[in-house]
């Protein structure tokens, strides 16, 4: 009897449970498509770091430096594999197809395949054993932007040395970070290595770097805590590496927690609708003895064969929907693949589990009905609700306007839902747009230690002194005010850079805080969350971070070693700095920095005079370009998205919310007014009886939604600064050790343009569900119940 | 007396399962200006359909219905809705009326809606509410629906058919949901409304509520087969029992 019930069910409400099944199946699409992509990358991580054969402990030190050889003597270390490393400074000493590449910021770092000192592994995830003579490896930060295929020449210029090498195709480490501001390797051949290695004079400095397999990580790390010049890394602090893997996972994880809320409503909305609407057959049920759990278990059997068909096929929906989100990140590692599919089928497994617990409470409105309710149209003289609020009389209001705002007051719950469905939607988008904005805002420049400005150039060839030459910014700076000058532009230069440090206070010493600072002609005042900016050459700003690394706090002085000189500070405030992530120290702009060799910058900032607008910019970014015969140089506001790398991730998720929030409203909008014109036809027949056009009745449903749209923009528009806002410094104390981010915004998009999308979809998406109510006539007043 | 509605050759068909069933079967009406028409016969002879048809609530198979000098089976469905918001009032068995709406509300929706009307939505309410204490009605202005007696609903409802003053209402059943007093009073507004000109074609069951109209027509398998003119009814208790004998007997002829 039950599948006869349910047969019956089903297809006479056809579109109702069609689109549940949708709701489902994008809820175990996506729950299924998430969790895997949180497994892969959290799991991932430690499998990756398994098969390359990761060591405990990666130490860094000058090409030059003897330390190698202390470090060695350390107990517990079980192997030492040391690499030596050519630094290519700028892009443009490599050539493809003729032409110079200008597609990377950073030097370029070329290994070589003899004793790799882990695995390195190919495009189809082989590991690689050696590099034919002549050939190279690159990784994808190398090859980003170009036009390359496997056997294109590449050629390595510098001064009177030449030499060429075939591209091999793409290669990853687990120790080697991609992005647009990370260094590009190149792994080829030991003996091109050693031809490169004699041929080259390199006036910049190289690094060796050691890969140390050992029972204690510790000591290591405190050896070079203790030791100038020599920076070592546990395995937790190279998995930082994938910490935007990580938060692109996550971000994806709440998009299917709305996705899922919005399934729940839609379900909350299916079983109260069937209930009510089912009173009668409820009654008449009772009456004739059955009991609630039967009952119950009616609707509960037909919900779980929406739930389990749905799962299913939103199980194999996930596997692209995974694949595609998998694909950045197996581009920079190596995943495990068996563990997906059974994360995949626990997922679709716990949807339908929680479907189904969902459908046990919501079918408890079943206890409550009683025989009597099959007499009484569903309802007891006692539980009789005032349901008219407006006057009609007195209401300046048109009289379709009035009947919706009406409709909508008189049942508030259920318009409350679509409500929060709807703001959840309009969220999705807005938020996604703030943060994407605020994370390529130019304001974000300061966060990053770095003056307030117009352009920013990433050119390495500017670069390179600030980078290679101690006290070098200088001769960065002068290079690029010659520019201006010579191109008559009226502007000033400056920028931000970080210093590696030694810092003590107390018995605490640390190698990981960075002294930072702004040189240049263009004005910055650094402001601090605390206390106040140092202003003479023995004052110092510290972020949280750093601080609690010292165990120190503002009035403690601390110890620095910078530039191979000691100096005392005292910490005057405490700011926030995306440098280093997080663990910075900002010296005063007296305090000599010549002797100081960069260690991070963030580009050379220019500040043109006067307020140009964007067009102006434009202008003069094209002369610089020119003169320059370089393609980085940007708005400061892209630079910013290069640096913090997850403005452009956000941008596509924004545009698959949008995508979401478009099919998610059409479906609920088509669920909702089907039910209702299903619920509702009497009074339709009704007012189509007494004259009503049917124009009139179809614009006051599509009303309707059109007021809940209204109002669902109306607060998504009031909340979505504080909740960005608080997404943001999320974000942020990953990124480094930021609070109170400034969230920045394009009006135009998240109160005009998102708010648009929900709208049209509504205005589209009611009215054209609401014509099915033309089938209803006027005659239908004979055959209501 | 002027015509108001006239039907000529109207037919009614119904397909059911590939089965055709005519429900209404040449029927040729006509109901003047002021008349007050009672339509009977048994379950399933074609009551209802024929008002639906006539009103323009359903459209008819073929045949000609005039109602007030217009073919209303060659109007539109926006001018057949015009012509019912504007002159034509219903009443139906079932009380239906707004769910979300208060009973003074229900009853001026049409005129709100109507371009005809001119007046402003409080000269409106203010009808409404004369409307409703001329019905008796005027304490549950502001009530819900589902807060009033199945009497006071259907005077509302009669009221709600005569805001937009009709040139004719038409009622099915409009005493079957209520019990004799409610029935009687539902009955008497009619008989009111009637005798200050309105036009009224009622559908019923009850031979006591035919019998104070002035014409009844007798309806089997869609064919009117019978027809009494029973004159107008001043109101008496007597009057009305000798009609409602003499209507007995005329539909016990009819084979009721």
């Amino acid at each position: 009897m039950f599948l006869r019930i349910l047969k019956k069910d089903l297809k006479r409400k056809r579109t109702m449970n069609a689109i549940l099944l949708v709701f489902v199946i994008l809820c175990s699409m996506f729950a299924a498509a998430s969790v895997n992509n949180i497994a892969a990358v959290t799991g991932g991580i430690e499998h990756y770091f398994n098969i390359s054969d990761m060591p405990d402990v990666l130490v860094d030190m000058d090409a030059d430096s003897d330390e190698d050889k202390n470090i060695a003597k350390l107990g517990g270390i079980r192997e030492i594999k040391t690499i030596d490393q050519i630094y290519i400074y700028s892009s443009k000493y490599f050539k493809l197809h003729g032409k110079k590449l200008d597609n990377f910021i950073n030097p370029a770092v070329l290994i070589s395949d003899e004793d790799m000192p882990i695995n390195y592994f190919d495009s189809d995830n082989e590991v690689i054993k050696s590099v034919k003579k002549g050939r190279f490896y690159a990784t994808t930060t190398f090859i980003q932007g170009l036009d390359i295929k496997e056997g294109d020449e590449v050629v390595l210029t510098i001064d009177d040395f030449s030499y060429k090498l075939e591209y091999a195709g793409l290669f990853k480490g687990a120790y080697i970070q991609n992005g647009t501001t990370c260094l590009p390797f190149l792994l080829i051949n030991s003996e091109d290595f050693d031809n490169i290695n004699d041929g080259i004079v390199n006036p910049f400095p190289s690094y060796k770097s050691m890969f140390i397999k050992t029972d204690d990580p510790q000591a290591i790390l405190d050896y070079a805590e203790e030791t100038d010049g020599v920076y070592a890394y546990g395995r937790d602090y190279e998995k930082m590496i994938y910490l935007f893997d990580m938060m692109i996972a996550y971000i994806m994880m709440a998009v299917s927690i709305v996705i899922m809320l919005a399934a729940f409503v839609v379900l909350r909305f299916s079983i109260g609708f069937t209930i009510q609407e089912e009173y009668r057959e409820i009654g008449v049920m009772k009456a004739l003895g059955l009991s609630n759990v039967s009952i119950r278990s009616l609707y509960i059997v037909k919900y779980l064969a929406i739930a389990v068909i749905g799962a299913a096929v939103g199980f194999f929906c996930s596997l692209p929907l995974s694949s595609i989100m998998l694909g950045t990140v197996s581009k920079n590692m190596v995943l495990g693949t068996e563990n997906g599919v059974v994360l995949g089928v626990v997922s679709s497994v716990c949807v339908v589990a929680v479907i189904m617990l969902f459908c046990y409470l919501c079918t408890r409105k079943v206890k409550k009905l009683s025989p009597i309710d099959a007499v009484r149209s569903g309802q007891t003289g006692e539980r009789f609700k005032k349901r008219s609020l407006l006057s009609l009389g007195r209401s300046k209001l048109p009289s379709t306007g009035f009947l919706a705002l009406n409709d909508v007051l008189s049942a508030p719950k259920q318009f409350l839902i679509i409500t929060t469905v709807f703001t959840l939607c309009m969220l999705m988008m807005t938020i996604m747009a703030t943060s994407a904005q605020t994370l390529k805002s130019p304001k974000l420049m300061r966060l990053f230690n770095a003056p307030e400005s117009d352009i920013t150039i990433l050119d390495s060839e500017y670069m390179t002194d600030l980078l290679a030459v101690q006290g070098g910014y200088k001769t960065s700076f002068e290079k690029v005010e010659k520019v201006l000058d010579e191109l008559g532009i009226d502007g000033e230069c400056g920028g931000g850079f970080s210093v590696q440090s030694v810092f003590t206070h107390g018995d605490k010493t640390s190698t990981r805080i960075f002294s930072t600072a702004v040189r240049g002609n263009i004005d910055y005042e650094l402001q601090c969350d605390e206390g106040s900016a140092p202003q003479k050459p023995d004052e110092i700003a510290m972020t949280s971070y750093a601080m609690k690394e010292l165990d120190a706090q503002i009035g403690d002085t601390v110890k620095a070693e910078i530039g191979e000189k000691e100096y005392e500070f005292i910490i005057t405030g405490r700011f926030s700095s995306f440098m280093g992530q997080g663990y910075s120290a900002f010296v005063s702009e007296d305090f000599d920095m010549s002797s100081a060799l960069a260690a991070g910058i963030t580009g050379i900032q220019v500040k043109l005079s006067g307020d140009p607008d964007e067009e102006e910019i434009n202008e003069v970014i094209e002369k610089l370009k020119d003169k320059m015969e370089s393609d980085k140089v940007y708005k400061t506001e892209e630079a910013v998205s290069m640096l913090t790398q997850v403005s452009d991730p956000m941008n596509a998720i924004k545009k698959l919310n949008m995508i979401l929030t478009v099919i998610i409203t059409a479906l609920i909008i088509m669920l909702m007014e089907r039910s209702f014109i299903s619920k509702e036809k009497n009074e339709i027949a009704l007012m189509k009886a007494v004259g009503i056009k049917s124009g009139s009745i179809i614009l006051q449903h599509a009303l309707r939604f059109i007021i809940v749209a209204v109002i669902a923009c109306v607060i998504g528009s009031a909340v979505v600064l504080p909740i960005s806002s608080a997404l943001l410094s999320w974000v942020s104390s990953m990124i480094g050790d930021v609070h109170g981010i400034d969230v920045d915004y394009s009006a135009a998009e998240i109160f005009a343009l998102c708010p648009a999308i929900l709208l049209a979809v509504t205005v589209i998406g009611s009215l054209i569900t609401a014509q099915h109510m033309r089938r209803i006539t006027a005659s239908d007043t004979a055959s209501i119940e | 007396m002027n015509t108001v509605l006239q039907t000529k050759g109207l037919c009614k068909t119904y397909i059911v399962n590939k089965r055709q069933n005519n429900v209404l079967k040449n029927i040729d009406l006509t109901i003047g200006e002021g008349e007050m028409v009672a339509v009977m016969g048994p379950s399933g002879s074609g009551k209802s359909t024929l008002l639906y048809c006539v009103s323009g609530m359903d459209r008819v198979t073929s045949g000609e219905v005039t109602f007030n000098g217009k073919d209303t089976t060659k109007l539109r469905e926006k001018e057949l809705a015009k012509l019912r918001l504007d002159e034509m009032g219903f009443i139906f068995q079932q009380m239906y009326m707004m769910k979300n709406l208060s009973v003074l509300d229900n009853i001026i929706l049409p005129a709100v809606k109507s371009k005809k009307n001119s007046e402003s939505r409080r000269q409106t309410e203010e009808r409404g509410r004369a409307l409703m204490h001329r019905l008796g009605i005027d304490d549950v202005g502001g009530n819900d629906i589902n807060e009033v007696s199945g009497g006071q609903l259907q005077r509302a409802c009669i009221a709600r058919s005569m805001i937009n003053s009709p040139k004719m209402i038409f009622a099915d059943e409009p005493t079957g949901a209520l019990n004799r007093a409610s029935s009687d009073e539902v009955m008497n507004e009619l008989l009111s409304l009637n005798r200050d000109g309105t036009t009224v074609m009622c559908v019923t069951h009850d031979p006591k509520v035919a019998a104070k109209c002035s014409r009844v027509l007798y309806l089997v398998d869609g064919k009117i087969v019978g027809e009494k003119e029973m004159g107008s009814f001043d109101g008496g208790d007597k009057e009305l029992r000798d009609r409602e004998r003499t209507l007995n007997n005329w539909l016990m002829e009819q084979g009721w």
